[in-house]
């Protein structure tokens, strides 16, 4: 593990100044401890000299002094710490969500969604630890050790000395512990994998258990599962707690050796009393910064780990095929005459998926397009949409489009209803045609829904999150509504529905056809993937999808 | 952090979190020992040093220099010892923890945890249950050993000097009670104001990424795009606006730190120039020097407290999720036998024929207040094949869940003329089967997800029933019965689970056998196959078979058809099944 990665200075704007301030604050804290250190050892020699308190005073009102002042700069690093977090994970998620729209929705599909958005929102607050805990101690420790060194060996050589020898060693031991802990963690790791989600897995099958009449015997197995995870991890952490152990034992042995080295030096009269305590006190100081690093390894662990998640999304070089940079070109009033595929191929990776297909639509009839599962329906639909890229040519009452860049003749409905928060009306005018309205067109949100088969939802009714309040039915039924009214609003001339009755019982299916029989009625291309008997029946034309033979 | 606050429940699960004293001992007192030595080592040091100035013998010192480096080394032994010994005891106690969560989940689940929410519910729950853990770990244990150290201290300072010994503890008190006040004010605050903004942020994250082709088509990402830009800086504000808060907790112990030295200069002045009554002149300022010293090394060790704060409010949080969702009582609707269970189950009945009867059946979800299905009238008999449609919302997968029990009903439900509150409920599970609507598979091989349902069938009979079910090609291409299936099925596709889980109804052979919507998580091209071939492995004279499905189904391979009719209002309805049975074939 890098302790920083140079990508999050890249990528985060906001890293580089906290750093910067970081590193100012780390030196006035430094500065601070010093003269804690000093202004105690005075403090105290006069003590033991047995200097009245009057000659003390001055001594003690700086020390005071200092006590607030170092107060006021752990809390201003603190501040900073939490101001940087916020600030790099805002940057950071913009980046990464500008990169997504930038990609597209064929990549995106291609990575877990919620996977995605958790990286995008909660994994970033790992990030927070990184930067309230360890960013400032490794700060510290780039800053405050070498000039704590230098203060202890211009007081007292030896003792410079032994620090010298002992801070490089913490670091080697860190790493040949690490190396052993990685390799005990990878022996047990397929085993406490499986362990670690065993409970999970008993207590979200405990339906099914009762069902089969098993749930008493999963006493013993919740038993045997935890105790061998325990006893898994045990033997991981018995050896990763080393790490801890020998920073802990370098840092308290050197101070121990210091000291005695110290006190033996002093019998000598080699040494004064206010050297040897001013260097007694820096001594711990001097490990602190690191035992902090390496406590809150796991901290930085997992901060960098979330980070490194979106590096790869960031890094991610492969050129969008689809360029985005001709939409504004064109803007050409398409007509309304028969949309043809003419030799279309899709590839998806190295895989052929379509190969040129010659296929027309006319305009009037309701057209079907079938084929057994996996045959390249969907993936054809997101090639008309733009999301994947294709050869070959498609025309408009015989005019080029190009897909993707301009959407305006096509509206369109998935596999996944895909709806949002908000009102059914809010759902069914999504986009364009919304938005410089004063709000949906009731009546045209109303029509939409009637030849949908969706009368009966109202259109005020409200919907959480994923359309959260519908049948699974009503959602698809008013996300092909949705396509309904950006056709009848845009006046899109072509009307594709993926599978849109998959979800529907027979009745609610009529409805549907009927209402797509209207927009067909109009003038419009209407095509429909279903391998629903009854929608081939009502179509005007089948086109079935054939499956190609790899060899 | 008053325990006062818990609602008694929550208190009752976090007792279960904390392990027994002789597990949890050992790592207490090696902690205490750690902490100890690390003041010791402080005080000795210093006091070796001070000694060392005035040039006594040799002599006077070995025991500070055998001291010194004995407290170094045994400081980090025992913390080594203690992190082993606390998380070990920790890890036994998750046994104990996990095993009374699951006494408390089996009378409820699955239909007491469903009503609850979402489908991350249960990772969410279990998780939680794990999360406690930190109780000992991060919580009770650094209490206890912060606090037997400072006291310890303070009590150590006091026989030295006693104005000393008060001003540490004035400053450990005043440190504690600020510092915890401050951090659970502005936490409590955060939590007001954040998580709100956090919530929001990452539901239009999730939606715009989910939906991302949506938003595309429909030339509506932009828009959504600013509107999450919005959000977002509306968080990052609230952040930027807390987080001067954030470092007081730290400022504030570090301030009293500070104070106690200063204070413990101020006072032991005064007591060396006096002159002390028990120490002779010569260890006497060693000894100041020892009480100036360690109120230094008593806040590093204090220290631990703050965080123990908040892993304590983690803790409660967790908690009182785990409790809310594990209500200490069956709620009403989930029927509870009279009898013991165990006993119950011991009439080991032979699996003959039985006839299901439903007259006016109603059952309803814990905390809804409508019926979530009213008025069933049916009667199902060996060798029947009925498939049961209805719109969303009609009460299909109510009624399947409270066919086998996992709902109380109104009305009757007659197994063999027995009414079925009078039976236990394993014993009616054991008549009356049911294949989820999606259907769990353990993250194990297909042998033992297929054997618990039956565990002395043979592989023969385990292959013959996939080939039964139309695996027989797909197991034999995956490596046969000891194929795994994946945490939650991950390797398997949704009408693969569900032949699955047909194969293993099979071999449980139930004399009634409820399919819940198969084909609710399968691609609509698969549906109409899967349908057919569930009908047909499950077709059986002895057998009656309740299909429940919105994909069509041949007629050919039913009996009889049922339709629930929509509920309006949660008004009782007109029994829909009276007619059906007319049709329906007995064989």
């Amino acid at each position: 593990m890098r302790p920083l990665d140079p990508r999050l200075l890249r990528y985060a704007h906001a890293a580089r100044r906290f750093l910067l301030v970081g590193a100012l604050l780390g030196l006035a804290q430094t500065l601070v401890v010093i003269a804690f250190a000093w202004l105690l050892t005075r403090a105290i020699t006069f003590t033991v000299a047995g200097e009245p308190l009057r000659t003390i005073a001055p001594t003690l009102a700086a020390l005071a002094g200092v006590v607030v002042l170092r107060s006021a700069l752990i809390w201003l690093l603190e501040v900073a710490a939490n101001r940087g977090a916020a600030m790099v994970k805002s940057q950071l998620r913009a980046k990464v969500i500008a990169q997504l729209a930038e990609r597209g929705p064929d990549w995106v599909a291609s990575r877990q969604s919620a996977r995605l958005s958790t990286v995008v929102t909660t994994g970033l607050d790992a990030l927070d630890n990184y930067f309230a805990r360890y960013l400032p101690q490794l700060l510290l420790t780039m800053i405050a050790t070498p000039i704590l060194i230098a203060v202890i060996l211009s007081q007292d050589l030896i003792s410079g000395l032994i620090v010298i020898v002992v801070i490089p060693l913490i670091p080697i031991f860190m790493i040949l512990i690490g190396r052993v802990t990685q390799s005990v963690q990878q022996e047990q790791w397929q085993a406490l994998q499986r362990l670690s989600t065993g409970f999970l897995d008993v207590v979200g099958g405990l339906g099914t258990l009762k069902i089969y009449g098993r749930e008493r015997r999963q006493f013993d197995r919740i038993r045997s599962i935890t105790e061998e995870y325990r006893t898994r991890t045990m033997k991981v952490l018995r050896v990763s707690f080393l790490s801890g152990f020998v920073l802990e034992l370098a840092a308290s042995l050197s101070v121990a050796i210091i000291a005695v080295s110290i006190g033996l030096r002093l019998i000598d009269g080699a040494l004064l009393l206010g050297v040897g305590l001013f260097v007694l006190l820096l001594a711990p100081e001097v490990f602190l910064p690191v035992r902090q690093v390496g406590a809150q390894f796991h901290a930085a662990s997992d901060g960098l780990a979330a980070a490194e998640e979106l590096f790869a999304i960031l890094d991610d070089e492969t050129t969008p095929e689809i360029s985005q940079a001709d939409a504004v070109a064109h803007t050409v009033q398409l007509g309304s005459g028969t949309l043809v595929l003419n030799g279309v191929s899709v590839r998806r990776g190295d895989t052929l998926v379509i190969d040129h297909l010659h296929a027309e639509f006319a305009p009037g009839q309701l057209s079907v397009l079938r084929g057994v599962s996996g045959v390249g329906k969907s993936t054809l639909v997101a090639a008309l949409l733009g999301f994947v890229p294709f050869t070959g040519t498609l025309t408009l009452d015989g005019v080029t489009v190009s897909a993707g860049s301009t959407r305006g003749w096509l509206a369109w409905a998935g596999q996944r209803p895909g709806l949002f928060r908000g009102t059914v009306a809010d759902n069914v005018a999504l986009g364009a045609a919304s938005v410089d309205s004063t709000g949906p067109d009731h009546r045209l949100v109303v029509q939409s829904l009637r030849w949908a088969g969706a009368a009966e939802v109202s259109p005020a009714t409200v919907l959480g999150v994923n359309g959260e309040g519908l049948s699974g039915g009503q959602a698809q039924r008013i996300a092909a509504a949705r396509a309904i009214y950006r056709a009848l609003a845009t006046d899109c001339h072509v009307l594709i529905l993926d599978e849109p009755s998959s979800a529907l019982d027979s009745d609610a299916e009529a409805g549907l056809l009927v209402g797509l029989r209207h927009l067909a009625d109009q003038g419009r291309v209407v095509i429909v993937v279903s391998h629903r008997a009854a929608v081939a029946a009502a179509a005007d034309n089948v086109i079935e999808l054939q499956e190609l033979t790899h060899v | 952090m008053s325990e006062a606050t818990l609602h008694p429940h929550t208190r009752d699960v976090l007792r279960l979190a904390q392990p027994r004293p002789r597990w949890f001992v050992p790592g207490l007192l090696a902690g205490i020992g750690s902490a100890v030595m690390a003041v010791a080592l402080l005080a000795c040091s210093a006091w070796l040093i001070t000694v060392a100035a005035e040039m006594p013998s040799l002599a006077v010192l070995g025991l500070a220099v055998v001291g010194v480096r004995a407290f170094a080394i045994f400081r980090s032994v025992f913390r080594y010892l203690e992190r082993v010994s606390s998380h070990d005891a920790a890890f036994r106690q998750l046994a104990e923890l996990r095993l009374g969560m699951f006494r408390r989940i089996v009378p409820i689940a699955p239909a007491g945890l469903a009503s609850t929410g979402r489908g991350d519910l249960l990772t969410r729950l279990v998780r939680d249950v794990d999360d406690l853990q930190d109780l000992p770990l991060r919580v009770v244990q650094p209490l206890l050993v912060a606090g037997t150290t400072a006291l310890l201290s303070v009590v150590g300072i006091w026989l030295i000097v006693p104005a000393a010994g008060l001003t540490l503890l004035v400053c450990l008190l005043l440190a504690g009670i600020l510092g915890t006040l401050f951090s659970g004010t502005l936490s409590a605050r955060a939590d007001r104001e954040l998580a709100p903004l956090r919530g929001a942020l990452a539901d239009e994250v999730l939606e715009i990424i989910e939906n991302l082709d949506i938003l595309t088509a429909f030339d509506a990402l932009n828009p959504r795009l600013e509107q999450l830009a919005r959000t977002d800086a509306r968080l990052r504000q609230a952040t930027l606006r807390r987080s001067v808060g954030i470092g007081v907790q730290s400022a504030v112990v570090a301030l009293f730190a500070g104070a106690a030295t200063l204070g413990a200069l101020y006072f032991g002045v005064p007591a060396l120039d006096s002159g002390g009554g028990l120490l002779s002149p010569v260890l006497l300022g060693p000894t100041v020097i020892v009480a100036v010293l360690v109120p230094m090394a008593v806040f590093e060790v204090f220290g631990m407290i703050p965080l123990a704060g908040s892993a304590w409010r983690q803790v409660r949080v967790s908690a009182t999720r785990v409790a809310d969702i594990v209500p200490a009582a069956v709620p009403g609707e989930i029927p509870v036998d009279e009898v013991d269970p165990l006993t119950l189950c011991a009439s080991d009945r032979a699996s003959g024929p039985v006839v299901l009867e439903l007259a006016d059946l109603g059952a309803r979800w814990p905390k809804q207040h409508e019926p979530g299905v009213a008025g069933v009238t049916l009667r199902l008999a060996p060798g029947d094949r009925v498939h049961l449609a209805g719109p969303s919302g009609a009460g299909k997968t109510t009624l399947a869940q409270t066919l086998v029990r996992f709902l109380d009903y109104t009305g009757s439900y007659r197994l063999n003329g027995v009414e079925a509150r009078l039976l236990a409920q394993s014993e009616v599970r054991r008549m009356v089967g049911l294949c989820e609507q999606r259907p769990w598979l353990f993250d194990d091989s297909i042998r033992q997800n297929l054997l618990f349902a039956r565990d002395t069938a043979t592989d023969a009979e385990l292959e013959a029933v996939l080939a039964r079910v139309g695996l027989a090609e797909w197991s034999r291409t995956r490596g046969g019965l000891d194929a795994r299936v994946g945490e939650r099925g991950a390797l398997v596709s949704g009408g693969q689970a569900q032949r699955i889980a047909l194969a293993r109804a099979l071999l449980a052979d139930f004399p009634v056998l409820i399919v819940d919507e198969p084909t609710a998580n399968v691609d609509s091209a698969g549906a109409d196959a899967l349908v057919r071939d569930i009908l047909t492995a499950a077709a059986d004279a002895h057998r009656a078979v309740l299909l429940i499905s919105h994909t069509p189904v041949p007629d050919e391979l039913v009996t009889a058809r049922v339709t629930l009719p929509a509920r309006a209002g949660g008004h009782t309805v007109i029994s829909p099944c009276g007619a059906v049975r007319g049709g329906a074939a007995t064989s």
